[in-house]
């Protein structure tokens, strides 16, 4: 076998090999997006009964305060970012995408004169910051996929100290989440919303907001929304954690797919150029017999 | 007598759905029933356990910390972070 044929059946054999591996890397992903997606409905009743609650709480009393509603929060000018990244590679460009919605968000803020901290989540972008030489504040990697709940809760009790504080070291203004939203398993958005402050949509801004009946609130109304933000922030960032899991298997699936169609192109070329080596070897070999017969038949021998 | 709707979610489930004839939740302040025909009412909750008795007299436990409930004309909604079930007490009634 010529030198030509053997390399392209090596690389062949190569493409070969990390089809498999992308074929069975975008299986695992298209199996575990409907899962994902399963625990995104999961929380939904949840943050229905808890929308529900703050707004009855709100529409009943229209002098609640509390920290995260208020719209002029200026004493630091610190304000976190939380970024939702993957922790492992082959995902497209899910993280990509992310990390670039939350420079973007970062500029923005820099421009009014203020100072974005960033909260990571993910080795993605914590390794991003980190080879860039401004490691982000706090960073949580790597997570579990089946401890996301768990660490919902941690990345919100985090926040809301944050938030809270009186330290200005620390202390938060405001605080924006930027993520990928699942909306189905062919469209992921990039998102950046802001958490805090709320914004209460004022009643009767829209034309059939629900109605809620006159509440009494145990012990009182002041203490129920106190208990019901920070749960409320919780359910939300726990929420779009599992979103951006959903859009991080959606995005895997996709990318694996792409990779093994241009593992198959692969392949498909290199068998026709070993083919075309292969036959051209035959050729080359035919002339030199049927040459070398013309040579002998040429020179007059009759006996061989 | 009409029953209650109760929806019993915690943050990631549905724990507990359906209708119920009673519920004795831990508030803040206090233990806390709720009957058919309760006023609106939303309470904080503590630490405690919130039992169900579902209309045909059996009786579900599960102990939660911290948490919400809402009445409102018999639907019964209640949120919490974790609810562990108790151990099963089969007898009461």
């Amino acid at each position: 076998m010529g030198a030509q044929q053997r390399v392209y059946k090596q690389r062949i054999r190569s493409a070969q090999g990390m089809k498999k591996i992308f074929k069975a890397k975008e299986m695992v992903a298209a199996s575990r997006i409907a899962k994902a997606h399963a625990r995104v409905e999961a929380t939904t009743p949840y943050a229905e009964a808890l929308t529900r609650a703050i707004g009855s709480v709100a529409t009943h009393s229209t002098e609640i305060s509390h920290p995260f509603l208020d719209s002029e929060r200026h004493e630091t000018g610190r304000v976190g970012i939380l970024m939702i990244t993957a922790d492992r590679g082959m995902t497209g460009p899910y993280s990509h995408n992310v990390i670039r919605a939350a420079e973007q968000l970062a500029n923005t803020l820099r421009d009014e004169g203020k100072t974005p901290v960033m909260y990571v989540v993910g080795l993605k972008g914590e390794s991003y910051y980190r080879f860039r030489n401004r490691p982000p504040h706090r960073a949580w990697t790597p997570y579990k996929e089946n401890e996301i709940p768990e660490l919902g809760r941690e990345i919100a009790s985090v926040l809301t100290d944050d938030l809270l504080t009186e330290d200005p070291e620390v202390h938060l203004d405001e605080m924006y989440v930027v993520g990928t939203r699942f909306e189905s398993r062919f469209l992921q958005r990039t998102t950046s919303v802001r958490m805090v402050p709320m914004g209460l949509v004022e009643a009767g801004a829209e034309q059939d907001a629900p109605t809620y009946p006159l509440y009494e609130f145990v012990p009182d109304a002041d203490a129920v929304i106190e208990e019901l933000l920070p749960r409320y922030i919780r359910s939300r960032i726990t929420n779009i954690l599992l979103q951006a899991m959903a859009s991080e298997h959606a995005s895997t699936q996709r990318a694996m797919k792409t990779a093994t169609d241009n593992a198959q192109t692969q392949i498909d070329k290199f068998t026709r150029l070993a083919n075309s080596a292969r036959q051209a070897e035959i050729t080359q070999e035919i002339t030199e017999i049927v040459g070398g017969a013309d040579a002998l038949s040429g020179s007059g021998r009759t006996e061989r | 007598m009409s029953a209650l709707e109760v929806t019993f979610v915690t943050a990631d489930r549905t724990v507990w759905t359906g209708q119920a004839s009673q519920v004795v939740v831990p508030a803040i302040d206090g233990s806390m029933g709720i009957l058919p025909q309760m006023q609106p009412t939303l309470a904080i909750l503590g630490d405690g356990v919130v039992r169900i008795h579902d209309l045909d007299g059996h009786v579900d436990e599960r102990s939660v910390s911290g948490g919400f409930v809402s009445v409102d004309s018999d639907v019964v909604t209640i949120g919490v972070d974790d609810a562990e079930a108790q151990a099963p007490h089969a007898d009461r009634i």
